[in-house]
């Protein structure tokens, strides 16, 4: 491997990392380490095996037969059901990228101290700038990079000094205090539900065709799927962390973004606030921008535009059109003043319903060796995969009763 | 395609990516036109694509054909190859494929950096 490949890697998985966390995670990690300390560490886990397992996947069928998610939802399920499963999507995407703008919005007021409903177009106008004119690698790595600030998060949860034994027992399933079952089961749910968000996978298949990955990027995929998204699930860890030993026992409720930044000021000062704060702003800002393009991936995929930002924007009319009206909806939503933090909870358990039916199609294709050759799913694969898939069925069925009976995790 | 080829429709052709003779994505094949069904062998007549195509495919499929307008037919004799997408002969505009896009393209390119 020469020196510029590894580079290439490195610079891809920090990229990964940073760009793992987004606001489902911020909510429902710092949410869960408040009312349950670091008894939910193994979801996280689960989760992250989860994501490495279904973006490797997706990721090889991107590079070897060039086929994005959608492509295959529509051929593999067909027109009644993969229309189904699109509107399902778009709904969640538009959820979901409200969140993130409310989520930005909130950020930029903390740190400028300017109005919050200011702040919505001017975070707004800023997105759609930012995607309109640069390049696709600059958009994964810029606001990849800048979310590396939420490392802050990770040296925070250290310098707090938690007890480790408590933390290494958080990893083993069982018994549980602080809270009621259905309570406990909301935020298992929600946490994978924020682990394998649906857009993540939109995302990276549909990256890896605007890449152009071929063959030669397979190595490139798994280092990044394993490496950066796992690395990444440390960042998920430390946010609980950190809430489990500022909240718990305090009695506060992160049902406000700008309360996880304030843990890091508690043990980092103002720089660490500042950093805490930039990361957020990136990792939201830029989880924004990736559900808006994975809504017109999506669309443009089932029904067969042009569609990437290889194209100028006018090259790919359709496609440009989708994802400037779902940041303008999303805008819209954002507007009405509804509370970002509950968006959050409200995309992510509804995204939990859709996931069985964005994984199933990316499963069945990554066996088959009309598109695969011999780069079909190894036995591994298929045994993460399906475990999975039964796993996601069960929490897809749980996800809206639980929502109801715990009042959206209030207990 | 001018010799006839076994395929299996439901799953080889049909919901299958069209891409014309620039190597543009130009749509899904919707729905396929048949001959001589009561025959041994019916063959593939045209490829139908968007609007009212989506009819014979499910509750949504015609929900969303009543909004949209009348499908495009392209004749099977400008398909150029099949493999994991249906490649045709002629450039999108020619076959009168892509038109959603040539209409918003003209939109677009007024604003500055498109």
């Amino acid at each position: 491997m020469s020196l510029k490949s590894v580079l290439a890697v490195a610079l891809g998985i920090l990229s990964a990392i940073g760009g793992f966390v987004d606001i489902g995670d911020l909510v429902f990690n710092t949410q869960a380490g408040a009312v349950f300390g670091f008894q939910l560490l193994w979801v996280v886990v689960i989760g992250v095996v989860g994501i490495v397992v279904y973006s490797e996947m997706c990721g090889r069928v991107s590079a070897v037969a060039g086929r994005p998610v959608f492509d295959l939802v529509r051929e593999r399920v067909g027109f009644g059901p993969g229309l189904a499963t699109l509107l399902a999507a778009e709904f969640v995407n538009l959820l979901t990228c409200a969140a993130e703008i409310g989520g930005a919005a909130i950020c930029l007021q903390l740190l400028s101290g300017l109005s919050y409903r200011l702040l919505i177009p001017l975070a707004v106008i800023g997105l759609v700038v930012c995607s309109w004119v640069l390049p696709f690698e600059w958009i994964e790595r810029v606001f990849g990079y800048l979310g590396l600030c939420l490392l802050v998060f990770a040296v925070a949860a250290i310098k707090l000094h938690p007890s480790w034994g408590q933390v290494a027992r958080g990893f083993i399933p069982g018994s549980h205090t602080g809270g009621g079952l259905t309570l406990y089961l909301y935020f298992v749910v929600g946490l994978l539900g924020a682990a394998l968000t649906p857009y993540e996978v939109y995302f990276y298949s549909s990256g890896a065709v605007e890449d152009s990955w071929g063959l030669k990027e397979l190595g490139l995929n798994k280092v990044t799927a394993m490496i950066g998204y796992g690395l990444g699930g440390f960042l998920s860890m430390a946010l609980m962390i950190v809430a489990g030993v500022l909240f718990l026992h305090r009695g506060i409720s992160p049902q406000f973004l700008g309360t996880p930044p304030l843990a890091v000021e508690h043990v980092l000062s103002q720089v660490g606030l500042v950093l805490a704060l930039i990361g957020i702003l990136f990792a939201v800002g830029g989880a924004a921008i990736e559900t808006s393009f994975s809504g017109a991936y999506n669309l443009a995929q089932f029904f067969g535009w042009q569609w990437g930002k290889r194209e100028r924007p006018a090259g790919a009319s359709r496609f440009t059109l989708s994802w400037v009206a779902i940041f303008a909806v999303a805008f819209l939503v954002v507007l009405t003043g509804y509370d970002p933090v509950k968006l959050t909870e409200y995309s992510v358990i509804f995204s939990v319903v859709a996931l069985p039916l964005t994984y199933l199609p990316i499963l069945l294709v990554a066996n088959d060796r009309a598109y695969m050759g011999t780069r079909v799913n190894g036995r591994l694969a298929n045994v993460f995969g399906v475990i999975y898939l039964v796993i996601l069925l069960a929490v897809a069925a749980g996800a809206i009763p639980l929502l109801l009976i715990t009042h959206g995790g209030q207990g | 395609m001018s010799d006839p080829v076994d395929l299996d429709i439901g799953l080889g052709i049909l919901d299958h990516q069209l891409v014309d003779g620039d190597g543009r994505n130009c749509g899904k094949v919707d729905d396929l036109e048949l001959s001589s069904l009561d025959s041994d062998s019916p063959e593939v007549v045209a490829i139908l694509v968007g609007g009212n195509a989506w009819r014979s495919r499910g509750i949504l499929g015609r929900l969303l054909a009543r909004l949209a307008g009348d499908a495009v037919h392209v004749p099977w004799g400008e398909v150029d190859s099949v493999t994991s997408v249906v490649r045709l002969k002629r450039p999108a505009a020619e076959l009168r494929l892509n038109r959603g896009d040539a209409r918003w393209a003209s939109v677009i390119r007024r604003v500055p950096g498109s």
